[in-house]
């Protein structure tokens, strides 16, 4: 039994002897296709993983079949696929160092109770008594299991409501366009970064040594979005009013929760060590 | 409001511009605000001064290079797009 290959066209093959099971990943169907129209010795026998196999008489397929069954295209394939997973390992290793993967599951990792008590909170936190967040081994603990914890969840979610009110809002004064969304979504995007790059620089001149990593400041500042969803809301069911007064109220929640929350998370005992990264305000 | 984030880089690169062309000698220097003016000793707080000479003279050593570049793409791009 001669191994798979360069068979001659016109022999009768026997399918048993010259189908070597070479197992080549991601090829077991165009084989059925090659086989059902090849030459009629190989009707009726499954064609497993020998694509050496079939070898030239593919011509009388179809030019696809034909072109699948090429060894040269299938070592192609094979080693496509094998550089495909290859290169897919690199990303997701190098993925983690430009974009904390990790430590982002962490700020997703919500759920509808936690959701729903943080709302709450977020518009009305005068009676909410304490503010610590709690740590488990030295890691705070999932935002699913305390209130206190930020995340991101919450503040991504109003921000894309925030921008589908706004245009809501301009569509009531027949203002909106599409593009208007867009210039929304960056505007909104630009303040939030101009807050986060504000509190830094001001955190780095007065040396405070925080917990408080720039994700955890993205999430504390994401949190005014919620404010100001019901603020347009109730612009729209109530005029200027409304508007007004929601925003107001919105704003001293805000002023309320942030204080003891910042405070909670920057206070932390520098005795906590590893864990998050630390933000320290002294050079070196 | 057209407050985009492309003007928010217009601004900040704007901002580093004008932190990188303070003059260490004529200008800071005469001013108190010198790098090397600032170390009081390895006291535990720097105070908001120090910290913000140093950031100053950060920048100016680290964005000289950079900035050249940026600084080059930005006036193509505004000669090109207005």
């Amino acid at each position: 039994m001669h191994p798979a290959g360069l068979a001659a066209a016109g022999t009768p093959r026997q399918p048993s002897k010259r189908r070597i099971p070479v197992s080549q990943p991601g090829m077991a169907d165009p084989h059925q296709l090659f086989d059902d129209t090849s030459s009629a010795q190989n009707q009726g026998y499954r064609a497993q993983r020998a694509p050496s196999g079939l070898g030239y008489p593919a011509a009388s397929a179809s030019p696809q079949a034909a072109f699948l069954a090429d060894p040269v295209s299938n070592m192609a394939m094979a080693y496509g696929s094998s550089l495909a997973a290859q290169g897919k390992e690199l990303v997701d290793k190098n993925i983690d160092r430009f974009i904390p993967v990790t430590k982002l599951k962490y700020y997703f990792a919500v759920d509808t109770m936690y959701v729903g008590k943080k709302l709450g909170l977020l518009v009305f936190p005068y009676l909410h008594q304490d503010w610590e967040v709690q740590y488990q081994q030295d890691t705070p603990v999932a935002p699913r299991f305390d209130v206190n914890a930020p995340d991101l969840y919450i503040p991504a979610m109003a921000f894309i409501t925030y921008v589908l009110v706004a245009g809501l809002a301009l569509g009531t004064q027949d203002r909106f366009s599409p593009d208007l969304l867009g210039l929304q979504a960056s505007s909104a995007l630009a303040w939030l970064t101009l807050e986060v790059l504000a509190i830094l620089l001001s955190l780095y001149l007065v040396t405070v040594n925080t917990d408080l990593t720039t994700i955890d400041l993205v999430a504390f500042l994401g949190y005014k979005y919620v404010g100001m969803i019901g603020g347009v809301l109730m612009g729209l069911l109530f005029g200027k009013i409304g508007y007004y007064l929601v925003l107001g109220w919105c704003c001293v929640s805000i002023f309320v929760f942030m204080f003891p929350i910042l405070q909670g998370v920057m206070m932390k005992p520098k005795a906590l060590g590893g864990g998050r990264m630390r933000r320290s305000g002294r050079c070196g | 409001m057209a407050f985009t984030l492309y003007s928010l880089l217009q601004a900040a690169l704007l901002c580093v511009n004008a932190i990188a062309v303070l003059h260490e000698e004529r200008f800071l220097k005469n001013i108190g605000w010198g790098a090397d003016q600032g170390i009081g000793g390895f006291g535990e707080e720097p105070g908001i001064k120090s910290q913000l000479m140093n950031l100053i003279r950060s920048v100016r050593t680290v964005m000289r290079v950079p900035l050249i570049i940026i600084n080059s793409v930005a006036i193509v791009l505004l000669l090109l797009f207005g």
